[in-house]
C-alpha cells in the first residue's frame, strides 16, 4: 500500500513540476494588442510579464513580440486571440556546442570551393556600381507576398510574370537574418519554380525570403516563405476544422478548409483541399470553378 | 599467427608517439627551437614596421581567431536576458524630450539611470533649463561626459560635453580605441597626472547599483579589462521612447532596475554611434559596424555584475605553451627531414594545417568554457616558422660540425 501511496505522489509532484508554465515577457508590440488574464482583459505593456494561463489578442494589422523564459524569443503577427500555453514550442531554446559548431564550421569552409571575381563571374554579376532606376521586369502578385508552408503538399509553385522576353531566371532564396546573399539559387526557363525544388534546402519553422529575376539582372522586391513546422500547421488545421457548422458534408467541409488556408496564406495546403472539394463534389460549379481559378491564379498545371 | 586487436593498436599507437618523440631529446631538436625563437627576435627587433608591405599582417592586424566563437560558432545565441538592465532608445529626440523620458521613467523608481548622450553647448534655452532641471531633480542619473587628453604625457583632463552640468555624477564614455578596430577592451578607470581617478561611464552604473561588484571592478584599477560580449541587442530589454511617454510600458519592468538610455539603430546601414565587436558576423576583412555604444556598456555592466570576467593567460604561460609546441613540431619535423624526406614537405604542410586548426579550437574551447583567452598566436607562427628553420638549422649545424667538431644527427650535402 504504501509503495503505491508512495508512486502516486511521485506521479503527483513530477505532473505538478511538468505542470508549471513558461513565463513570458513582452518585449514589443505594435497596434491595439491586449492581454487577457483571469477573464480581465488589459492594455498591452511593453515589459509586462505573462504567465502561461494568459492569452493574447492581436488584431488585424498588430504585431506582438514575446521572449519566453528570458530566451526564445518569437513574433506574432497573425490576427487572433492566442493562448499562451499553445507556444510550449516556441520556449525551447536549442543549446550550442560551440566545439561541435566549430567543426562543423572548419570541415564546411574546407569543403566549399573557393572562387573569385575573375573565376566565377556568375556568383559575382550582382555586384553592380550604381542605384536602380529600371523598371523591374518581374512582377511577382502581391497574393506571393507571405507564403506559409507545411511540407506536406509538395505540389505547389512560386510563380512571377515577366514583361521582357526573357528566356532564363533567376530565383534566389536568402535567409531572413542575411538579404545581402542568397544562400540558394537556381536558374529557370519557366515562369515559375516548383516548392519541391528547393525543399531540400530549407528547415522546417524557419521563414525565408524570396525573389526572381531575368537572368543578368537584380529584383529588390523580397519575398517572405514561411516553412513552418508540422505540428504548428496542424494546431491551425484543427483549428479551422473546428470552427465548421454542425452539420457538413465532407466535400463542403473540404472547401471551407481550403478557403480558410488560403486565407491564412497556406497555399499549397488550400490546394489540395480544393482538389479534394472538387473531387468530392463533381457536381457542384462553385468547387470547379474556383480550384480552376486557383491553378491559374498561382500558375499550377 | 593473427595478433590480438589491443596489440595491434597499441603498435601503431607507439609508432605515432616514436614519430613525435625520437628526436625529442637530441640536441638539435633542442638547438633548432632556440633556433625558430631567435628568429623570431631577430625580426622583431628589426626597427621598420614592415607591415606596411605585408598585406597578410595587415588585414590580420584585428583578428582573433575567438571572434569565430561569436560570429560563426553561436556562442551567446542561448544567453538569457539580462533582468538587471533596461535599454530606452532616445532616437533623436531633443533636449526638451529627452528631459520628459528621463522623468517619465524616473516615475517608475528605477535604481540607476545613466544617459548616454554628451551636450556640448547652448540650444533652445526652454530647453537646456528643462534638462538641467531633469538633471538635478533625478540624483540618481548618471551623466556622460568626454575625457579631453592634453599635456606631453596625456594625463592632464579636461572634462567635455557636460554643458547640462547639473547631473549628480558624470563618468567618462571614452573608449581608447581606434574606431575602425574592434572594441576588446575597455578602461575602467583613468588617473591624470595628479593620480585623480575618473571613472567610466559602466564603472559608474556598477557602483550605484552593486556596491560588491564594483568593489570587485575596482581591484582591476586602470589596466586595460578585456569585455566579455555575453548579449547582443535582443538579449536586453529595449524600450521605444515613444512607448514610454505613450504610457506603453509596464513599469515593474523599469523599476530598482538599470535604466540606460542611448541611441539605438538596428538598421545596418546607420552606423551611428555603432562600434565593431567581436560579435560582428564578418570577423575578419572589411565590415560594418554591428553594435551601438549603449549595447557595448551594457555588455561591460553586465559582465561585471554577474562577474564573468574573461582572464587572460599570463606573457610567459604563453611563451612557455609555445616552446613546448614548436619543440614537439621541431621533434616531428626532423624525423620526416631526416628519415622519410621525400614526404617532408607533403607531412609538414599537413602538420601545420591540422595544428592550426587544432590551436584554433583549443584556444576557442578555453575561451568559451573557462573564460580564458590564451594568446595562441605565437605558438601558431612557430609552427609556421619551423619547416624554414630546419633548412637553416642544417647548414649552421654542418657548419659548425666542420668548424668545431658539434655533434649533428645532419649529414653534410644532406639533401
Amino acid at each position: 500500500m504504501k509503495k503505491y501511496l508512495f508512486l502516486i505522489l511521485l506521479f503527483l509532484s513530477a505532473a505538478t513540476v511538468f505542470g508549471q508554465g513558461n513565463s513570458f515577457l513582452l518585449y514589443s508590440f505594435k497596434g491595439n494588442v491586449s492581454i487577457l488574464e483571469n477573464k480581465v482583459e488589459s492594455k498591452a505593456k511593453v515589459g509586462k510579464t505573462l504567465t502561461s494561463t494568459a492569452s493574447i489578442k492581436v488584431p488585424a494589422g498588430s504585431a506582438v513580440t514575446l521572449i519566453c523564459n528570458e530566451a526564445a524569443m518569437f513574433t506574432i503577427g497573425k490576427p487572433g486571440t492566442y493562448a499562451l500555453t499553445m507556444f510550449g514550442d516556441s520556449c525551447r531554446v536549442s543549446s550550442n556546442s560551440v566545439s561541435a559548431n566549430y567543426v562543423k564550421y572548419v570541415w564546411a569552409q574546407m569543403t566549399k570551393p573557393s572562387g573569385s571575381a575573375g573565376s566565377n563571374r556568375k556568383a559575382y554579376m550582382n555586384t553592380v556600381g550604381a542605384v536602380s532606376r529600371n523598371i523591374n521586369n518581374v512582377w511577382i502578385d502581391t497574393r506571393l507576398d507571405t507564403v506559409n508552408y507545411s511540407g506536406l503538399v509538395n505540389e505547389f509553385p512560386l510563380s512571377w510574370k515577366s514583361y521582357a522576353d526573357a528566356k532564363d531566371f533567376e530565383f534566389l532564396l536568402y535567409n531572413s537574418d542575411n538579404v545581402s546573399a542568397p544562400f540558394f539559387t537556381t536558374y529557370v526557363s519557366k515562369l515559375k519554380i516548383p516548392v519541391k525544388d528547393f525543399a531540400k534546402k530549407i528547415k522546417p519553422g524557419t521563414s525565408y525570403f524570396w525573389t526572381a529575376a531575368i537572368k543578368g539582372e537584380v529584383n529588390e522586391e523580397l519575398k517572405v516563405f514561411n516553412y513552418v513546422t508540422k505540428e504548428a500547421f496542424e494546431i491551425i488545421l484543427d483549428n479551422i476544422k473546428k470552427q465548421g457548422a454542425a452539420f457538413e458534408a465532407p466535400a463542403e467541409q473540404a472547401y471551407r478548409i481550403g478557403f480558410m488556408l488560403e486565407d491564412a496564406h497556406y497555399l499549397a495546403e488550400a490546394f489540395e483541399y480544393y482538389t479534394k472539394a472538387a473531387t468530392l463534389d463533381t457536381a457542384n460549379a462553385l468547387y470547379r470553378t474556383t480550384l480552376m481559378s486557383f491553378k491559374k491564379d498561382y500558375e499550377i498545371k | 599467427m593473427k595478433k590480438p586487436l589491443h596489440k595491434h593498436i597499441g603498435g601503431h599507437a607507439k609508432k605515432v608517439h616514436s614519430h613525435f618523440t625520437k628526436y625529442l631529446y637530441e640536441r638539435d631538436t633542442i638547438f633548432a627551437t632556440i633556433w625558430v625563437f631567435l628568429f623570431i627576435v631577430v625580426l622583431g627587433s628589426i626597427p621598420l614596421n614592415l607591415g606596411v608591405i605585408n598585406p597578410i599582417k595587415l588585414s590580420l592586424k584585428d583578428f582573433d581567431s575567438n571572434d569565430l566563437s561569436y560570429s560563426k560558432l553561436g556562442k551567446g545565441t542561448d544567453t538569457k536576458l539580462d533582468s538587471n538592465i533596461v535599454l530606452i532608445n532616445i532616437g533623436y529626440a531633443d533636449r526638451e524630450v529627452l528631459s520628459m523620458m528621463i522623468d517619465k521613467a524616473a516615475s517608475m523608481k528605477p535604481k540607476v539611470m545613466a544617459l548616454d548622450a554628451y551636450f556640448s553647448g547652448p540650444r533652445e534655452p526652454h530647453q537646456d533649463s528643462l534638462l538641467t532641471e531633469t538633471f538635478e531633480r533625478n540624483k540618481n542619473l548618471i551623466a556622460a561626459a568626454v575625457l579631453n587628453l592634453s599635456g606631453e604625457d596625456g594625463d592632464t583632463v579636461t572634462l567635455t560635453g557636460n554643458y547640462i552640468n547639473t547631473a549628480s555624477q558624470y563618468a567618462f564614455v571614452n573608449i581608447f580605441n581606434d574606431s575602425l578596430s574592434t572594441i576588446r577592451s575597455y578602461e575602467p578607470f583613468f588617473d591624470d597626472y595628479a593620480k585623480k581617478r575618473y571613472k567610466s561611464f559602466s564603472a559608474a552604473i556598477v557602483e550605484a547599483y552593486d556596491p560588491v561588484a564594483y568593489k570587485k571592478l575596482e581591484k582591476k584599477g586602470t589596466s586595460k579589462v578585456i569585455i566579455n560580449y555575453t548579449r547582443s541587442l535582443k538579449k536586453y530589454q529595449l524600450i521605444q521612447y515613444e512607448d514610454l511617454l505613450a504610457d506603453n510600458v509596464e513599469s515593474s519592468s523599469i523599476e530598482g532596475k538599470i535604466v540606460l538610455f542611448g541611441y539605438i539603430n538596428e538598421d545596418p546601414n546607420d552606423i551611428s554611434d555603432k562600434k565593431f565587436t567581436p560579435m560582428n558576423s564578418r570577423y575578419y576583412g572589411k565590415s560594418i559596424p554591428d553594435m551601438n555604444g549603449i549595447v557595448v556598456h551594457a555588455n561591460i555592466i553586465s559582465m561585471a555584475l554577474e562577474d564573468n570576467y574573461i582572464k587572460k593567460l599570463p606573457s610567459w604561460a604563453n611563451l612557455l605553451i609555445a616552446v613546448l609546441v614548436c619543440w614537439l613540431h621541431m621533434s616531428f619535423f626532423v624525423r620526416y627531414y631526416l628519415e622519410s624526406h621525400i614526404w617532408f614537405h607533403l607531412v609538414a604542410k599537413i602538420a601545420q594545417v591540422l595544428s592550426a586548426i587544432f590551436f584554433v579550437w583549443l584556444g576557442i574551447y578555453l575561451f568559451d568554457k573557462y573564460r580564458l583567452k590564451v594568446d595562441l598566436k605565437l605558438s601558431l607562427l612557430v609552427i609556421v616558422l619551423a619547416v624554414d628553420v630546419i633548412y637553416f638549422y642544417e647548414a649552421w649545424a654542418v657548419w659548425m660540425h666542420k668548424k668545431f667538431n658539434y655533434k649533428t644527427v645532419f649529414k653534410p650535402h644532406h639533401h
